[in-house]
């Protein structure tokens, strides 16, 4: 890996572990577990359709990793991790088949594809299934901050490719 | 590539389709009124909600951290918590509704059920 690739990927981590720290001071905005804006997954978007998937996984497991140390909240390290594995699945599978001006699906279904993982593993780990019916509100939530995020990373991809390339 | 008002259709399907349930879900009433209390997917205590004379208030505590639950005559909540999100608290009253209160970091949850699942507290109060 050379010099420039690391510092680049470094940059990116540093930059959605610093929005991911503030958005842990934002006070949860629904009183459902599991909703939040998910700011930092404009990174994430970002890097998958400028940096591709090998420097995207790296981004966002040293995020979710070192966010949840600095977060002290170990406890919602595993939640996070699923959430972040299927959002990578899909934009793995999106990321060819989305054009330019098309990025903010991404958004949308990534946060849709977060909350579908976060609630299997909470499932899972409380043996409740009942949890599911939290699903429905939690995509609600996600199609809206799904779009936001979504168009965050639309807008910095356009930005951004002409110096990263 | 798929066609950008395709994707604004299925999202806007996906939307119609989890808000509708979103709004039918909260409504739906169970006919129990035993609060159970679980703590890692076990049962830990169980409360005949029914028959609650006085409020009182208890603390379950794992070594995740510790959750104070309020129960009244026909209600309960989570009185406060030392979680990092607070969400169980927030969530405020559960009174017959399906969808159960949930505190994910210390993994506990309360349901309304039909039965009592631990039978402490079923008999104690």
């Amino acid at each position: 890996m050379s010099a420039k690739r690391l510092t680049r990927d470094a940059i990116f981590t540093a930059v959605a572990l610093i929005i991911f720290i503030i958005e842990l001071q934002i006070p949860a905005l629904v009183p459902v577990p599991g909703v939040k804006l998910g700011l930092s997954n404009v990174v994430t978007v970002c890097a998958m359709f400028l940096l591709g998937p090998a420097d995207t996984a790296a981004i966002l497991f040293a995020r979710i990793f070192l966010g949840s140390v600095f977060s002290g909240n170990m406890a919602s390290f595993i939640y996070s991790l699923a959430g972040g594995l299927l959002c990578y699945l899909v934009m793995l599978i999106l990321r060819k088949r989305l054009g330019e001006k098309q990025i903010w699906v991404c958004g949308v279904l990534c946060a849709i594809a977060h909350n579908i993982g976060q609630i299997a593993v909470a499932i899972l780990v409380t043996a409740t299934p009942y949890l599911i019916s939290y699903l429905p509100i939690l995509t609600v939530c996600a199609i809206i901050t799904g779009l936001f995020t979504g168009f965050c990373a639309q807008f910095a991809v356009s930005r951004l490719k002409n110096i990263l390339r | 590539m798929i066609k950008t008002k395709t994707w604004v259709i299925i999202i806007c399907a996906t939307f119609a389709v989890s808000a509708a349930l979103a709004l039918i879900i909260p409504s739906l009433k169970t006919d129990g009124t035993i609060a159970n209390v679980y703590l890692d997917g076990v049962c830990i205590r169980s409360i005949d909600l029914e028959r609650v004379k006085t409020p009182y208030s208890f603390t379950v505590t794992s070594e995740r951290g510790e959750n104070t639950i309020l129960v009244e005559r026909g209600r309960i909540c989570v009185q406060s918590a030392d979680c990092p999100d607070r969400i169980c608290v927030d969530q405020g009253w559960l009174s017959g509704s399906v969808s159960p209160i949930v505190c994910l970091p210390h993994r506990l949850i309360i349901r309304i059920e039909r039965r009592a699942k631990s039978d402490i507290d079923a008999i104690s109060q």
